[in-house]
């Protein structure tokens, strides 16, 4: 699902580069965890496989995309097979549950028809069927985060990128948010959750891909958060 | 279809909120569009003044009275007249006119501004008329001393000097009116992408959004484009009104001698509706490509 050979990223504003020859494999329905500091270079790596920005070099193919070769205009086509989540959930606040949710499926192009079937199915799943016309301001950080990733799973990606989703909560909540992210895996969606939340990883204990100073220094199959570095 | 409804709500959705900004656009493009309108006008209207002044360029050639009552229809003594006319060196063209038809001009010219003068004239009172173009005006001089050797005429020299200092002024004018309408038409584009630029900006949530959640750009970029489109419409149309308004209400009045001396020539309501889809046109291509060009610049793939 995500193959990510040898891949180095600068940016100009600093001497040392964000990631330097990183390579990480994640295959099809995986659940990983990228952890590291601050600055070690987790959310590059996010930007890197939604082509937010370009590696200066080497291999990126996501979800059968070639990130190296891919033209602008099709970035799109690989972002629709994306789902992404971020810690600060980033809903539009003018705009209801259900409004935010559709709001994925609009742009898209799907038809009023299949997004009024869709969408509330998806807040059903996750635990949000009645607050639908609610607007984001009036619900608990938790719960705007569930929007955030009914949003992101709305449209049935085959990968789900999730940047610190339980950073801004609370641990219970934050425990919440695991066990959706860990339903959704288990429907067959590949998940990747960049965090630096120790208790959340040593829980779990998943792949563990740990970044220091923009370089894989560990890949384990089943890791935990480890000493603090 | 469920795209176009989509893009309709968020045009829709973006006017609205954005409305002290879509009035700001609208304000601006039309006053920009009307001094642009204003400009071409002044273009306009300079060119056709300039074809009142033509005749100072001609020569005139009077015949003598005698002859243009003899053979009023050009064919005998009056006909050698007009073979010497032809073959002078320098002549471009040569024009006749029989009496009836000098006195035809007469009355045209001077009907309205001086009645008296045609009624108290008798229509056998001018004689024919040669009018003759040259190749080179400032061969005038040469020119006027061949013809001074033809016999049965009487020549009036054009007034080239004056014709020069006539047409420098219309020409500075509308020089000048070009130049502030280029200068508009600058700040117009300018004016467009600020205005994209921040209604990007004011959304930028939304529109990062659309993007993540793999909007094309034509989702993206459209509602930005199609508000700027509906701004300089607007602006235009309100531009074109502007001008109407402005013409009756001061231009007809403070050129009114002007008009009547047969100075220049008038501006009419039809010049401003003539010109009024170049406007609309105008303002709606401009702004569409300044923010299609400003939204490739500040939104990011």
């Amino acid at each position: 699902m995500i193959s990510v050979s040898h891949v180095t990223k600068s940016y100009a504003a600093s001497a040392r580069p964000a990631l330097s020859d990183v390579s990480v494999e994640v295959g099809k329905g995986e659940f990983a965890f990228l952890i590291g500091a601050s600055g070690s270079g987790k959310s590059t790596f996010l930007r890197l496989l939604l082509r937010e920005d370009r590696a200066d070099s080497g291999a990126l193919v996501v979800a059968g995309h070639d990130l190296v070769t891919m033209k602008p205009k099709h970035i799109p086509v690989l972002r629709r097979s994306l789902g992404v989540v971020f810690q600060d959930f980033r809903l539009l606040q003018g705009k209801t549950v259900a409004e935010n949710v559709a709001f994925a499926l609009q742009v898209i192009g799907k038809s009023p028809k299949e997004i009024a079937k869709v969408v509330p199915e998806t807040l059903d799943m996750v635990g949000l069927g009645n607050k639908a016309t609610r607007r984001p301001h009036e619900l608990s950080g938790g719960e705007q985060q569930r929007v955030a990733i009914a949003r992101a799973f709305v449209n049935r990606p085959k990968l789900l990128l999730a940047d610190e989703p339980t950073g801004n909560l609370d641990p219970e909540t934050s425990e919440d948010i695991m066990l959706l992210l860990d339903r959704i895996n288990r429907t067959g969606t590949t998940v990747l959750m960049a965090t630096h939340d120790r208790h959340i990883v040593d829980r779990s204990r998943r792949r563990v891909v740990e970044l220091v100073d923009g370089a894989v220094v560990r890949d384990d199959a089943r890791g935990t958060y480890g000493v603090d570095r | 279809m469920a795209a176009v409804t989509f893009i309709a709500s968020e045009v829709a959705q973006g006017l609205r909120r954005n409305l002290s900004m879509t009035l700001a656009m609208i304000i601006t493009t039309a006053v920009t569009l009307g001094m642009l309108g204003a400009g071409v006008l002044v273009v306009i209207t300079a060119s056709a003044s300039q074809d009142k002044y033509d005749y100072l360029n001609e020569f005139r050639v009077y015949v003598d009275r005698s002859i243009s009552i003899e053979d009023p229809d050009c064919e005998a003594d009056c006909a050698t007249i007009a073979e010497q006319l032809e073959s002078t060196d320098g002549v471009a063209t040569v024009e006749y006119k029989n009496p009836t038809q000098t006195y035809e001009e007469f009355v045209d010219l001077f009907a309205s501004t001086d009645p008296v003068l045609v009624e108290s004239t008798s229509p056998d009172a001018l004689g024919s008329r040669f009018t003759l173009t040259l190749t080179d005006p400032t061969r005038a001089e040469a020119v006027a001393t061949e013809l001074a050797a033809v016999e049965g005429i009487e020549v009036v020299q054009g007034q080239g000097e004056l014709v020069e200092r006539v047409f420098s002024i219309l020409d500075s004018i509308r020089n000048a009116a070009f130049a502030i309408a280029v200068v508009q038409l600058v700040a117009t584009v300018l004016l467009i992408a600020n205005m994209t630029q921040i209604a990007a900006f004011t959304r930028r949530t939304a529109v990062g959004i659309m993007r993540l959640v793999g909007a094309s750009r034509r989702y993206t970029d459209l509602p930005f484009i199609i508000e700027a489109v509906i701004a300089a419409v607007v602006g235009a149309v309100l531009a074109v009104g502007g001008l109407l308004v402005g013409k009756s209400v001061f231009l007809d009045r403070i050129l009114d001698e002007a008009y009547r001396a047969n100075l220049i020539e008038r501006i009419t309501t039809s010049d401003i509706l003539l010109m009024a889809p170049v406007l609309v046109v105008a303002g709606g291509v401009v702004s569409a490509v300044t923010a299609w060009a400003t939204l490739r610049l500040v939104v990011k793939d």
